[in-house]
């Protein structure tokens, strides 16, 4: 008999004593839309997530492969298991996101790559523009054809940004030299981005970037000893003798900075209206490079150095030189460069961005024309 | 043209050769009578075993060899299911699907993004046993004995039980061989075709390959022409990107293998239609 009650007292204790604990931590959902080990948007998402929970006294739940016409069932459920703050990581949650933010106005909410916000909700983004810009460089100093290729998941505003800045950098370097572009209409399919590759291959294209989520533009371009940039995570180890650079993310210097400053009281579910990261180089939440800390593959650093491009700011220096020149000023607040400054005319010759103007958030999240030297379909080109 | 031309039967063969073994086993279960929906699980879990022991011993046929028996395997669960328990069909195919896909990715965590050192080329010994396989499993079906009680089991299997013929045993091993067939296809993806390993890989060829052996009208020979035209109208569909818009061009390979297949079955006359009792469990005594 003592020793059930000695028992009871024990489990009692410990009982308080976790559900103190569980108490005093922050609980955070996260809402994926693809699986966790898809090697791209998905698996850098709950990277940062783990990372951000290590960092921070907080708890952290998710829910991946969700639809994204269905997320308020699932956000109900994260809510239901206790999540004080529920992050939602892809645009296609955007509506149903903001719906739920108004039925729970108690719950902070996030969403990623959108633009609608609430008193309890905000938006981030980690772009890429500038990074592809200084992919695009490299991209057309080591053309040999004269023909860069591009393998697109979806003709949608963020991707032609993406695509268009890749293509600015290819001209800077290489004037005459084209992108030549096809559309996958998926974000994760590897036969559909294999055979878009080959397809790009049989046209005589020699260097590949792209939009997808898995490392197949890659491998399918190295089997061939052609040079790529990687997308999304690291992919030099899939073709180390190949992978010049490419983008890499780094989501949770968002999600630190935002949920330490709800540990700290400074944002709650009343102030979001107006909070948007839009991070960048400068904001750290990008880096040039195939692998984490490698922002060139040293194979490809002498072949850079090799090419040498006459610039109005720089005069005559290497292409190397030139991405690094590049890469430390866009990785300044305030940038002191932004490939997106006029005069710029699209590829049907219109003025898009007058001279001496750069521009704004909005107008890249909007931004549908193409870029000169873009080759291949561009649905809804203005 | 001549580099449009042999550019186009290459990459064909290369993406129709996974989606060949697979169709061809869903051929020889269904002319049993069992509809098996769990191909793309079935490859999966193929391509994931094939990869799993490719990366580790550096022989991508043992790697097949695995293949084969995690797709049998599989099937043997639908079979057990179906046959024997008398579940419905479809149901338990579909489960099948999202079984291996769940399973698969919940093993393959740790083989995400690995590189494959030793690989198959795309067009390898495979290929051409594909090919062989198919003119094989043919000549069987329509001319042998077994491939009477194949046919049968799946047009009238209370005939076949008149026969003195074990029904369930006949469905069991067409089910299977149809497993170990599609775990190839999928094993096929991930150290040929594609060698890497990623959850979901399979990205709905698995369906492609259901498509094929039923618009092939369950024809193994058909399946290879249904199979190869596939792989290359889908690797055309991003080739003619920059002519003609991309949003149509995307149904293209699908539309137009249907298409061809379905003319090529009207002319082949009304022998050629689906087997009598697919999709219905066979019960003694009964009918």
């Amino acid at each position: 008999m003592r020793v059930i009650r000695a028992l009871l007292v024990v489990v009692l204790i410990l009982t308080f004593a976790t559900a103190g604990g569980a108490q005093a931590k922050l609980k955070v959902g996260f809402i994926y839309v693809g699986p966790i080990g898809d090697y791209g948007w998905t698996h850098a998402h709950d990277q940062a997530r783990k990372i951000a929970e290590k960092q921070l006294p907080i708890e952290t739940l998710y829910v991946e492969s969700v639809p994204e016409p269905q997320v308020e069932p699932f956000i109900d459920k994260l809510i239901q298991q206790g999540a004080r703050v529920v992050l939602t990581t892809s645009f296609g949650f955007m509506d149903g996101t903001l719906a739920m933010a108004k039925r729970y106005p108690n719950i902070i909410f996030g969403h990623a790559s959108g633009f609608k916000r609430n008193a309890n909700m905000f938006t981030y983004m980690a772009d890429f523009y500038q990074v592809y810009y200084l992919n695009g460089l490299m991209a057309g100093a080591l053309t040999k054809s004269g023909k860069v290729a591009y393998v697109g998941a979806f003709p949608i505003p963020e991707v032609k940004r993406h695509l268009g800045a890749f293509a600015l950098g290819v001209r800077a370097v290489n004037p005459r030299a084209t992108v030549h572009v096809r559309w996958l209409f998926s974000w994760f399919d590897p036969a559909k981005a294999k055979e878009a590759t080959e397809a790009l291959i049989a046209e005589g294209a020699d260097v590949f970037a792209f939009t997808e989520d898995s490392p197949t533009v890659v491998q399918v371009a190295s089997k061939r000893n052609l040079p790529s940039f990687g997308h999304y995570s690291p992919m030099q180890r899939f073709a180390p003798q190949h992978v010049v650079s490419g983008q890499l993310v780094h989501w949770e210097r968002i999600y630190i900075d935002f949920l330490g400053k709800v540990l700290a009281g400074k944002y709650n579910a009343q102030n979001l209206q107006n909070v948007d990261y839009w991070w960048l180089l400068g904001e750290k939440a990008v880096e040039l490079g195939g692998e984490f800390g490698v922002p060139i593959n040293p194979v490809w650093v002498p072949r850079l150095q090799a090419v040498k491009v006459q610039t109005r700011e720089f005069g005559q220096i290497s292409v190397y030189d030139l991405v690094n020149r590049r890469l430390s000023q866009m990785s300044r607040s305030p940038v002191a460069f932004d490939p997106f400054t006029g005069p710029i005319r699209d590829r049907k010759g219109r003025l898009v961005v007058p001279a001496g103007k750069t521009m704004s958030v909005l107008e890249l999240n909007t931004m549908e024309w193409a870029a000169p030297g873009i080759v291949g379909p561009w649905p809804k080109e203005p | 043209m001549e580099e449009w031309i042999l550019n186009t039967i290459v990459r064909g063969i290369a993406l129709g050769t996974p989606l060949l073994w697979a169709a061809l086993g869903e051929v020889y279960a269904e002319r049993s009578g069992v509809v098996n929906l769990g191909v793309e699980g079935m490859m999966v879990l193929g391509a994931f075993a094939a990869f799993a022991l490719a990366q580790a011993t550096g022989l991508p046929y043992l790697g097949l060899l695995l293949a084969a028996g995690a797709g049998a395997l599989a099937a043997l669960l639908h079979a057990f299911v179906v046959i024997t328990l008398r579940a419905n069909q479809y149901v338990s195919g579909l489960a099948l699907t999202m079984f291996g896909l769940g399973l698969s990715a919940l093993l393959g965590r740790r083989w995400e993004g690995l590189p494959l050192l030793s690989t198959l080329p795309e067009i390898s010994l495979l290929t051409y046993g594909g090919l062989a396989l198919a003119a094989m499993l043919w000549g069987v079906l329509y001319h042998t004995r077994w491939g009477i009680i194949i046919r049968s089991a799946g047009e009238a299997p209370a005939a076949v039980d008149t026969m003195g013929l074990n029904v369930f045993l006949v469905r069991y091993l067409a089910v299977v061989f149809g497993g170990a067939l599609a775990g190839v296809g999928g094993g096929l993806l991930s150290v040929a075709y594609r060698p890497s390993w990623t959850e979901g890989m399979t990205v709905g060829l698995g369906w492609i390959a259901i498509a094929i052996a039923i618009f092939a009208s369950w024809d193994p020979l058909r399946a290879v022409a249904g199979a190869f035209l596939f792989g290359a109208l889908f690797h055309l569909s991003f080739r003619l990107q920059t002519w003609i818009a991309p949003e149509p061009l995307q149904m293209m390979p699908f539309a137009v293998t249907i298409l061809v297949l379905a003319l090529v079955t009207r002319r082949g006359g009304a022998a050629q239609g689906m087997p009598e009792a697919l999709g219905v469990p066979y019960v003694r005594g009964e009918s």
